[in-house]
Order: C-alpha cells, then sequence, then structure tokens
C-alpha cells in the first residue's frame, strides 16, 4: 500500500519538479547563480582556504607561504594562548546561554499573552537588541564602573572594578551579550509558547499539574524547536564574539577576556597570519563540533505535534 | 490580581535591565567631561550638550561615517534581500540534486562562524582590500545564507497553483518572480530585512578587519576609533553623544515600524 502511495506520488510530481521543458530549468539556475558565487566566493572558499593557512607559516614580514604542519598550534599553545582563549570562550558561551535562556524564558511567559501593556514591556525589552554591541559595551562598561550605578545601589564594598577583576570581568562582558540578545530571544520564545495547543495545558491542569510542573513537564519539552534556535544562535555568536569586548576590556585585565576571536584579531594585527589563521580554525572546529551534534541531540529531543 | 502582580515585576525588572542603562548614557551625554567622569545618574549641574553633540559631529566624523554607512548598508541589504529571494525559489521549486548541494552550502554559513583572514587575502588578491564594493561583496557573501535558508522554507509551504497558472497564462520566469513570488513572499522579507538591517547597520567585525585604514569606515568603526582616539580614558560625555546619534538612525525607524516590527518577529515564525 505505502508503495503504490510513494509511486503514485512520484507520477503525479514528476512533470512538476522536473518543469514544463529544459529552458526553465536553466532559467532557474540563472536565478540561484548570484547567490552561489557570491556565497562561494565570499564564505566557503574563505572558510575552506583558513583550514589550509592555518598549517602554513605566513607572516607579514616575508612573502613566501610555506607548509609547517601543526607549527602554528604548537606556537599558540607554547605560548599560552590556545587553550586559555579557548577556555576563556568556552565560559563565556555557557553564561551568556545560561543569562540569556533564565531572562529570555522568565520574561517570554510573563509576556505571552497579546495586550496593550505587553506589548509596551515588548517593545521597550527590545530596544538593546537595535544597537550595536559595540555601544552596548561602552554602556555596560559605565553601568559596573568603580563609581557607577551598580556600585552606588550596593551596600558592600564601594568602587569595586567589576571589569578589572579577571573572573567578574568575563561574566560581565558574557553578560552583556546575553542583554543585547534576550530582547530577541524573548521574542521567540513567546512565539514558542504560543504554538502550544491550550488542549495540552488544560489536559495537563486537569490531570492535577501545578504552574511549575506544567512548564517542566509539558510547556518546555515544547519549547525545544525555539530552544535548539536559541542554543546554537547564541553559542555561534559567542565563538565569534569580539565587540563587546572591544569596547569593555580590550582583552583584559591581563589576557582575562580574550576570546578566540580577539586573540586571532591580535595576532593578525602583529602580521602573524599563520598563527591566526590557526586560531581562527579552532573557532571553526569548535562551531562544528558543538554545533552538529547540539543541533542533531536537541531535534530529537523535539516533541513532534 | 496575578495580572497584577506581573506587571509590578516586569516594572521592577525593566529599571535595571533598561531604564538605569539608558537613563545613563542620555544624561551623561549632556554633562561636561568632568562631571561625566563620575557617572552619576543625576542631572547635568552644567548642560553641555550643544559642544558635546557638535564634537563628536566634527571630530568624531559623524556624517562621514552615516554616509559611508548608507553606502554599504543599503547595497548589501537590497542585494541579498532580491539575490536571496531569487535562489530560495529556486531551491525550493527543483529537486536536482547539484542544486540541493548548493543549498546546504548557503546553509552552512549560518552555523560556521566567517574566516576573515582568508577573506582580506582574497580581496587583496581582486584588488578590493580596504573598499567599500570589497566590503559590500563580503556582507552579502555571509548574510545570504540565513536569507536563502529562511526563504526557501517559506516558499516550500507555498501552494504551486499560483505560479502554474501564471506560466500557462505565458508569463516570463522573471514576471512569475516579480508579480507571483514576490508579493506571496512579503511577510517574509520584511522580517528578514529587520533582521538584516539590525545585523548589517551594527556590524563591526568586518568594518574592523576589511575597512580600517580608508576612509570608508562605517558608524560602529568610526564609534571605536572616536571612543580610542582618547589616551586618557573614555571620555564618557562624548562617546555617550556618538553612541546616541550612532544609535539614531535604528531608534527612529524602530518608533515608527515598531508594531510591525515586533508581530513579525513574534507572528511571523522565524524559527520552523
Amino acid at each position: 500500500m505505502a508503495a503504490v502511495k510513494v509511486a503514485g506520488a512520484k507520477v503525479a510530481e514528476a512533470p512538476r519538479t522536473a518543469g514544463p521543458s529544459g529552458r526553465n530549468r536553466r532559467y532557474r539556475l540563472w536565478f540561484a547563480l548570484p547567490a552561489i558565487v557570491l556565497v562561494t566566493v565570499f564564505f566557503l572558499l574563505p572558510f575552506i582556504a583558513n583550514g589550509v593557512f592555518a598549517f602554513m607559516q605566513w607572516t607579514g614580514y616575508s612573502t613566501t607561504i610555506r607548509w609547517i604542519g601543526l607549527g602554528n598550534f604548537r606556537l599558540v599553545n607554547e605560548l599560552g594562548i590556545l587553550r586559555h582563549a579557548v577556555v576563556v570562550t568556552l565560559i563565556y558561551a555557557v553564561t551568556g546561554l545560561i543569562v540569556q535562556n533564565v531572562v529570555s524564558i522568565t520574561l517570554a511567559k510573563a509576556l505571552q499573552q497579546t495586550n496593550r501593556v505587553n506589548t509596551v514591556f515588548r517593545a521597550i525589552f527590545f530596544v538593546p537588541v537595535l544597537i550595536s554591541p559595540l555601544a552596548a559595551g561602552y554602556i555596560w562598561a559605565a553601568v559596573l564602573s568603580p563609581t557607577g550605578p551598580l556600585n552606588t545601589v550596593l551596600p558592600w564594598d564601594h568602587h569595586y572594578a567589576w571589569l578589572g577583576n579577571s573572573t567578574t570581568a568575563l561574566l560581565a562582558v558574557a553578560s552583556i551579550d546575553a542583554w543585547k540578545l534576550s530582547g530577541l530571544i524573548t521574542l521567540v520564545y513567546v512565539a514558542g509558547f504560543n504554538r502550544i495547543p491550550r488542549s495540552v495545558i488544560e489536559a495537563a491542569t486537569l490531570d492535577g499539574a501545578g504552574a511549575w510542573r506544567r512548564f517542566l513537564a509539558v510547556e518546555f519539552p515544547l519549547l525545544a524547536p525555539a530552544f535548539t534556535f536559541n542554543v546554537v544562535l547564541s553559542l555561534i555568536g559567542a565563538f565569534s564574539a569580539l565587540d563587546i569586548v572591544f569596547a569593555t576590556t580590550a582583552g583584559g585585565p591581563g589576557d582575562a577576556t580574550t576570546l578566540l576571536n580577539v586573540a586571532v584579531y591580535n595576532e593578525y594585527g602583529q602580521g602573524l597570519f599563520g598563527t591566526a589563521s590557526a586560531l581562527s580554525f579552532v573557532v571553526a572546529l569548535m562551531a562544528i563540533v558543538t554545533a552538529v551534534p547540539l543541533i542533531g541531540w536537541l531535534r530529537r529531543r523535539e516533541v513532534q505535534l | 490580581m496575578k495580572r497584577y502582580l506581573r506587571y509590578v515585576f516586569l516594572t521592577l525588572f525593566a529599571i535595571p535591565w533598561i531604564a538605569v542603562p539608558f537613563w545613563l548614557l542620555l544624561v551623561n551625554s549632556f554633562k561636561t567631561e568632568g562631571e561625566s567622569n563620575v557617572l552619576s545618574m543625576s542631572l547635568p549641574h552644567v548642560w553641555n550638550a550643544a559642544s558635546n553633540y557638535a564634537t563628536v559631529i566634527t571630530q568624531g566624523q559623524y556624517f562621514t561615517g552615516l554616509r559611508n554607512s548608507l553606502e554599504v548598508d543599503v547595497p548589501t541589504i537590497l542585494a541579498v534581500l532580491l539575490l536571496g529571494s531569487m535562489a530560495a525559489w529556486t531551491y525550493a521549486r527543483s529537486s536536482s540534486r547539484s542544486l540541493r548541494f548548493a543549498y546546504y552550502g548557503s546553509a552552512m554559513s549560518i552555523v560556521l562562524p566567517p574566516a576573515v583572514i582568508p577573506t582580506v587575502y582574497i580581496l587583496t588578491k581582486m584588488g578590493l582590500e580596504g573598499t567599500q564594493v570589497g566590503y559590500i561583496l563580503v556582507m552579502v557573501g555571509t548574510r545570504l545564507g540565513i536569507m536563502v535558508f529562511l526563504a526557501t522554507g517559506f516558499i516550500r509551504s507555498l501552494p504551486h497553483d499560483f505560479e502554474e497558472a501564471a506560466e500557462i497564462d505565458g508569463a516570463s520566469k522573471w514576471q512569475i518572480y516579480t508579480k507571483v513570488v514576490l508579493p506571496l513572499l512579503a511577510p517574509l522579507l520584511f522580517t528578514a530585512a529587520v533582521l538584516l538591517i539590525i545585523s548589517v547597520w551594527n556590524d563591526f567585525f568586518f568594518a574592523l578587519f576589511l575597512l580600517q585604514d580608508s576612509g570608508s569606515a562605517t558608524l560602529p568603526l568610526t564609534l571605536y576609533n572616536f571612543a580610542s582616539s582618547s589616551l586618557h580614558g573614555l571620555r564618557w560625555n562624548l562617546v555617550f553623544a556618538h553612541v546616541i546619534l550612532t544609535s539614531l538612525p535604528l531608534l527612529i525607524a524602530y518608533i515608527a515600524l515598531q508594531r510591525r516590527v515586533l508581530s513579525g518577529l513574534t507572528e511571523g515564525g522565524v524559527v520552523g
């Protein structure tokens, strides 16, 4: 029966997908061609070239580019740049992810209904999304400064330099990143909550599930598509983050906030293109290693409706 | 009662999250340098707004930055919307194996970070290093993926009938695309444009690598250069005035279109 169905579908679709004539197919290729060329030359090609440059000795002080195998990686490792930058980047990514999800899911739950007051709140919480990460960095550097508003309201130890301490500086820059994105993620979660059918919630309520239980057992699993999107988006964002660090700590104090991409820029700025490419290659590897299985794993957990 | 508590919670949360940072930004952009050093929330004793904003416009090269931003961002956004939706139409309506391969290739650019050093290398080989054209090409090439991905999904959910009817009536491919597909795509194009404008207008990363040593610095780069130009730490009053002016174009657009922006993002289903 199934086979018949498939065969039937194929017959019905054949003229459609192939197009009435070969001429049409060529026309269609023309429509995709500019995008294919641009993505290939300015995204895919550099991406592949990066995997090659990472293994090349290449500096701004010499015209020769030659193969040195893992030399670049060994060099940045011996200098203590590689491991440190990877650890810092991972802490940044996880911190950002936690802050952003706690804030966005809470706000989305509070703002789920579309009414006049909630519309105003949604509009207000969206404003940080509009400003550049650089601007966000400057604003929060001021809020967190020793004489800034945060220290003024805290009852203890006045004039604490939040961005001057290794630990708090890293947590702070990651949180600024989360602050900037949370307005958008809130809307994604609002849409996610509103896609959950009322009947499912009502059934859970009738079965005696309280609000917290309903959230954990029913709503959160059904929120998975939005959650997947957000986790991947913010991890990738964190792996290639740079702007906020440039506006707040410039990688410091010491190298406490030297994310991988900041390290890439530092090497690049010194004309060390080979080692910069090697660090950039690590960013790419991290993105592949985290994002691909994560998408698969989270997709499997998603509840299909 | 429950709803009332919710509004109290939202207001209390909005104070440190939104009100404090933006008030601090605004009020300090009106102060003198000495007064803004303290970064207090109080109103200025001496109003220095005119002088601050004038300094940003002259020394901070605000209008040069604004013009440069418009010159590269407008073509970038239009090109991504047009070329992305054209490609998406092909991908959505074709079953060709090689086109599917091309589709995955561009969708990959969503999850993979761009490799900036080879990009500089390629632009140098093409003689486009440090030029606006080079920057536009890179921005388009790295932003097309998300556009293609969103639009392909959207077009796949549209019925075939309109396009077939137009084809039977003898419309050319270009006519079908502009008269049938584009109007149906309008809601998605609007939402995609919003996301693109936010990401392209605020781009600092590529501008830093590709436009650094040229007179074509965009607003974020102008802001960074201006803020870092002072040797004795940040001059908060001036940095803040620059931040406000740099953010102003998007804020104005947002205030005008706010309702559509938010409903597009909430109901348009950015996520499948």
